[in-house]
């Protein structure tokens, strides 16, 4: 508690994470706001499908992947960056704080961010899945929940990503560019280098940014002609929420220790 | 005791030796300087005992085998240039610093007074000219009363009437039983403030102990008339001329403290002799320092 009060002094009065975290309260309920700009024409898919239970869990929770990938992986490497920028991290250690206490008031806090963004998911599903309530039976509020553990993991995975090159890298645009190329090109050129192609393999969707998405994916399968096609050809375009969750966790793992390293050796 | 010992410690940047086997010992109470040319390892020393910049090899030990962070919490420092989270005002920048070294004072009423930033204190860190940034951090090096302090270049950016009031703080401090440590370039801050002085230069100490020892205060005078021979004679009488160099067709005397021009002159001319050229050349202390770290 001492370390997450700490980057609470430190960041409360922030601007910048003040609107990341405004503009992610905002957009993650946006198909309250949204009305029919937001509806889908596919064929076989009802739009209720949006709002109502159980997949208003895997609606919102793709939108919510988008989100968490932009604003909080943007917001983990600031909360680092910007200490290297006014080299606040050196005047901390200075006033006492170990490299080991730097590294996890980091890594609580961006826990404690994660768990206030899966809530806020929960609230939203909850919200949006109760005023379109009609046609549900009870046992269906909760028939995908299973998605809120995996949301957090999710959360954690941008902002550990976003953590690890704050800690390695220091400067935020580079980090910045880093985060959001690697996720968005470099991870796609790396499995078409390595593999020869984007999908069709299972073994190449083992890769952090993948796995990390594959936690809450786009509920393909909510779509009856892609379902279809999932079944003719028994491939899936996605890791199976256990083999995202242990791959997630590989990895997350693997990027903290990097930057607890990185932390513990280097010079501030 | 020794608050402070530093034992055989040198930093590498690759080929380039930044310390070069440093050893050096801060006993309590003691004002020291750490006196060097710009590069000389002065911010390299510092930062590496406040745990920031990483030794090649040697080790450094705070009050005689205290953790490292739990000493750093009974130390305030500035080191090089103040860093504070820019969108804080004074108050929110002194409370994380509280926070980090778990002190229980109430305000900061009494430190901001002595930096005389209590009027601004509910600005931005970021609206602060440089020598309020300054202020703010020695006001920050005080939080929690810490039994010593560390001082870099605590008079960088300061104006004239900054920079005395710093150097009036600095020795109020001191002679409140603290120890402070305090690196600089400039000469007459080390000779103003500090008891004790060990002289950097290359990451190598050249000269270490009492400020009066390693730097002694004698002036140096140069002198002339038209019988210089007689001139010769007169100064070798007067009591508190050290030393008589002839150099250029003048004299070079090292005189102690208490002999200024006016004195010298008055005193040749009850000897009969009227002098053609009279003036300072330069402190004894700027000699030797420059002599040292030749």
């Amino acid at each position: 508690m001492h370390l997450i009060k700490l980057e609470w002094l430190k960041f409360r009065k922030n601007s910048v994470l003040l609107l990341l975290a405004l503009l992610y309260l905002i957009l993650l309920p946006i198909k309250l706001f949204g009305g029919s700009a937001m509806e889908i024409q596919f064929p076989g898919f009802n739009n209720m499908m949006l709002v109502q239970f159980p997949t208003v869990w895997s609606f919102v929770g793709y939108i919510g992947n988008w989100l968490v990938f932009f604003f909080w992986g943007f917001a983990a490497i600031y909360l680092v960056t910007s200490e290297f920028a006014n080299r606040t991290f050196r005047q901390n250690v200075i006033s006492g704080l170990s490299r080991h206490q730097m590294f996890f008031a980091k890594f609580n806090f961006l826990l404690v961010l994660a768990l206030a963004a899966t809530i806020y998911y929960v609230l939203v599903c909850l919200l949006i899945g109760f005023s379109n309530y009609e046609d549900t039976e009870w046992s269906q509020v909760f028939e995908r929940a299973d998605l809120i553990p995996r949301y957090f993991l999710m959360c954690v995975g941008y902002m550990s990503l976003g953590l690890f090159l704050g800690l390695i890298v220091r400067k935020t645009a580079v980090a910045i560019f880093l985060y959001f190329t690697y996720i968005m090109f470099f991870e796609l050129l790396l499995r078409w280098v390595i593999h020869k192609e984007i999908v069709n393999n299972k073994s190449m969707h083992f890769y952090p940014a993948n796995a990390i998405e594959d936690l809450v994916p786009v509920p393909v399968k909510d779509f009856p002609p892609a379902r279809q096609f999932i079944e003719a050809n028994a491939f899936d375009f996605y890791l199976t929420p256990l083999e995202a969750t242990i791959t997630s966790l590989i990895y997350i793992i693997l990027f903290l220790v990097l930057a607890y390293r990185s932390v513990q050796v280097r010079d501030l | 005791m020794n608050v402070l010992t530093i034992d055989h410690i040198s930093k590498h940047y690759g080929s380039l030796r930044a310390l070069d086997d440093l050893s050096l010992d801060i006993r309590k109470g003691d004002i020291h300087g750490i006196l060097g040319p710009n590069g000389s390892g002065k911010t390299t020393t510092l930062g590496i005992v406040l745990g920031i910049i990483k030794s090649t090899s040697g080790t450094y030990s705070w009050f005689e085998g205290m953790s490292p962070q739990k000493a750093r919490r009974r130390v305030g420092a500035l080191l090089e240039t103040p860093n504070f989270y820019p969108y804080l005002n004074a108050d929110d920048n002194l409370a994380i610093i509280r926070h980090i070294k778990q002190s229980s004072e109430t305000n900061f009423d009494h430190s901001l007074e002595l930096v005389q930033l209590k009027d601004r204190r509910k600005s931005k860190f970021n609206t602060y000219s440089l020598g309020m940034k300054q202020r703010l951090a020695i006001a920050a090096a005080l939080v929690g009363d810490p039994e010593v302090l560390i001082l870099d270049e605590p008079t960088n950016g300061l104006d004239p009437e900054g920079i005395a009031d710093v150097r009036n703080t600095i020795r109020a401090i001191g002679e409140s039983g603290k120890t402070i440590v305090m690196a600089s370039h400039i000469l007459a801050e080390v000779e103003k403030v500090c008891t004790h002085v060990s002289i950097l230069k290359q990451g190598k100490i050249l000269a270490e102990g009492p400020v009066g020892a390693i730097l002694s205060d004698e002036v140096c005078i140069e002198v002339a008339a038209k019988d210089m021979g007689n001139l010769g004679n007169a100064l070798s009488q007067i009591e508190g001329v050290i030393r008589i160099d002839q150099k250029n067709g003048l004299f070079e005397i090292m005189v102690a403290h208490s002999i200024d021009p006016a004195d010298l002159n008055h005193r040749l001319v009850t000897m009969g002799i009227y002098v053609t050229h009279l003036a300072i050349k330069r402190s004894r202390l700027e000699d030797e320092f420059l002599e040292v770290i030749k």
